[in-house]
């Protein structure tokens, strides 16, 4: 380590800029209620060839009886997939301050629970494989029954660490026992002023969860859904949704089995209607039954193939910050009244999920 | 189809409602606003508490298609924020056509909005009216006019983005004698006057018969900053009661024109 070490010119600048930076977020940042404590940050700065070794990584255990043995080390090495993996921290840390991070054996998922569960508590599911993004990955979980790793954590924090990934050479994670379980960053980047590199470490505090809350964290089991319909561009979809959102609190959506989805809203002030047309539905479960107390349905149209859901503009306009991931996919699926469930797919198999429960008088 | 548009009192489309929506947003100091189609054109008129007036006028040129019944007035009260987040519904990088349509009093506005980048969605808006309440009338056939400056609106909006927000009061002397204009802020313990000569690059054109000192709020004139931002040419007139005008221009890439008009009531002495 060379802490204290005096450093040449331009390299000390950056590094008083990245020690102001942790200044202000130490002061700033507390965990909510679910996480329970104030953390602290601590903050290594070591210069090119005085790196750590790696050899004792893996003996650092968790030493908690819950979770003695746990394991994990993996390292990016590519700019691609880490800008890929900020970019999807960052649309997660949008639409919750907490998330659950699962390593598993073959894949990474971010688990978000919505706070105020109700009866679909999951709002997002996202997998990412690990093989396509990690150069290396190890993990080891609690034991051959409980294969799997759970920490809860705040994605803001994470999000904005990623956030420096843009210029860097490699980024390795790992967990860690501090003062508490952290989840340790590894960030290493190119100097602008000499050939040595620059290695910021950073500590995220996590909260090792019990085996107990697991079940609760499992994929959703949502209802057939009655329509498929592939969305809009994201961008666009996400620019209509803003400007409507600032008119009304709820937006309905209409899919019809014939490939238009309608965005509506209705005030006092004005009734606006934004209709895409001639999207490919995947699948439709109709006919969609009807009763009479709904809103206003679509001119000139057959009701029976056309299902529709009220949700909450604001949610909705937070799952389209997902087009900052570049994706090759998205779908709308639909439960009639009931769910909105949007899916995005990207080229490196990244899937992400987002659940929108439908607000019904 | 005989006589297809008779069933509207209104109707008019044009190519890209951009610059429509940009001129709203700079009067979009209140929440209602009054809209009436006139034969030669489309204004729409905001007052901030009887001291300010503020109208957008667009000339039927602008337009691909304008019809007004010419046997009733069309005039009534909308929600300016709702009628321009209508407009920007594809977001203000996105170049899309409208069309307008209105049926009678009482009946909603109808705006039909297609992006032109975008063959596949089309929006579609019913924008509720009320009766319009009277507008004020400012203008007083009595008074003369006794100064009017022609400025270039970009030189005009660095000067005023100069002044101190601070200060509540701007004065402004015009006169016949050199410096022509000044314009004078009142600070905490400071007085800055900026001085523009009708020599001024800025300035082109000045009339002014005998010199007169006017008060207006800053507030006040700073609310006319927006339309600086888009007009190309300002002109100021002063009439005998103190009551200020100012016409903006607006040009469009296509030489068409629109236009804003703000009236300002003047303070008065105490």
């Amino acid at each position: 380590m060379s802490k204290g070490k005096a450093y040449r010119g331009g390299e000390r600048d950056i590094i008083l800029k990245v020690l102001s930076f942790f200044e202000k977020e130490i002061q700033k940042e507390t965990y909510g209620p679910r996480l329970g404590e104030i953390y602290e940050r601590e903050l290594i700065i070591s210069v090119g060839q005085n790196r750590d070794s790696d050899s004792t990584e893996l003996e650092t255990y968790i030493e908690n009886d819950l979770c003695v043995g746990m394991k994990f080390r993996a390292v990016m090495m590519d700019s691609g997939p880490m800008r890929e993996f900020s970019n999807i921290v960052t649309t997660i840390s949008k639409l919750s301050k907490e998330s659950v991070l699962r390593i598993a054996d073959d894949k990474l998922y971010f688990i978000v629970c919505d706070e105020s569960s109700g009866p679909t508590p999951l709002v997002l599911w996202c997998e990412i494989p690990q093989r396509i993004f990690f150069a290396e990955y190890q993990m080891v979980g609690l034991d051959n029954e409980h294969k799997d790793i759970y920490l809860g954590m705040n994605s803001g924090n994470l999000a904005k660490l990623l956030g420096t990934l843009k210029t860097a050479k490699s980024l390795k994670m790992k967990l860690t026992k501090k003062q508490c379980p952290c989840l340790t960053l590894e960030i290493e980047s190119a100097s602008s002023t000499s050939q040595q590199t620059r290695n910021v470490t950073h500590d995220i505090p996590v909260i090792v969860i019990p085996r107990k809350v697991w079940p609760e964290l499992q994929e959703p089991k949502t209802p057939e859904p009655d329509i498929s319909i592939e969305l809009p561009l994201l961008k666009q979809l996400r620019t209509t949704i803003d400007r409507m959102k600032t008119m009304a609190t709820e937006v309905v959506l209409w899919a019809s089995a014939e490939g238009r989805l309608t965005l509506q809203i209705k005030t006092d002030m004005a009734k606006v209607s934004t209709r895409f047309k001639e999207l490919r539905v995947e699948a439709f479960g109709g006919p969609i039954e009807h009763s009479d107390s709904e809103p206003e349905s679509q001119v000139n149209e057959d009701t029976s193939k056309l299902c529709y859901c009220r949700v909450d503009a604001k949610k909705f306009s937070m799952f389209l910050s997902a087009d900052q991931i570049s994706h090759n996919k998205t779908v709308c699926k639909m439960v009639h009244k009931k769910l909105v469930i949007l899916c995005l797919e990207t080229e490196q198999d990244v899937k992400l999920q987002c659940f929108i429960s439908g607000i019904v008088y | 189809m005989d006589d297809g548009t008779s069933q509207y009192y209104f109707t008019a489309s044009m190519e890209s409602g951009k610059t429509l929506c940009s001129l709203l947003k700079a009067i979009q100091f209140q929440e209602a606003t009054v809209f009436c189609a006139l034969p030669d054109g489309l204004k729409l008129t905001v007052e901030e508490g009887k001291c300010v007036q503020a109208s957008a006028y667009v000339p039927a040129e602008n337009f691909t298609e304008y019809n007004v019944r010419d046997d009733v007035d069309i005039i009534f009260k909308i929600s300016l924020a709702v009628l321009s987040e209508c407009l920007n519904i594809f977001g203000s990088c996105e170049e899309s056509s409208l069309k307008m349509y209105y049926k009678g009093e009482g009946s909603p506005l109808l705006l039909v909005l297609q992006p032109l980048s975008m063959y596949n969605v089309m929006t579609d808006c019913e924008i509720s009216t009320q009766t319009a309440d009277s507008i004020l009338e400012l203008q007083d056939e009595d008074s003369a006019e006794v100064a009017m400056l022609v400025v270039k609106a970009p030189a005009l909006l660095a000067l005023l983005a100069d002044i101190e927000k601070s200060s509540d009061v701007i004065e402004l002397n015009l006169s016949p004698e050199h410096p022509n204009v000044t314009i004078v802020t009142y600070g905490m313990l400071d007085k800055s006057c900026i001085d523009l000569p009708k020599s001024s690059e800025m300035v082109q054109s000045f009339r002014c018969e005998k010199a007169v000192t006017l008060k207006y709020q800053l507030h006040h004139i700073r609310l006319i900053m927006k339309a600086l931002a888009i007009s190309t040419k300002a002109i100021l007139r002063c009439s005998s009661n103190g009551l200020l005008l100012l016409q903006l221009k607006l040009e469009r890439e296509d030489q068409k024109q629109m236009f804003s008009e703000f009236y300002i009531v003047p303070l008065l002495d105490d």
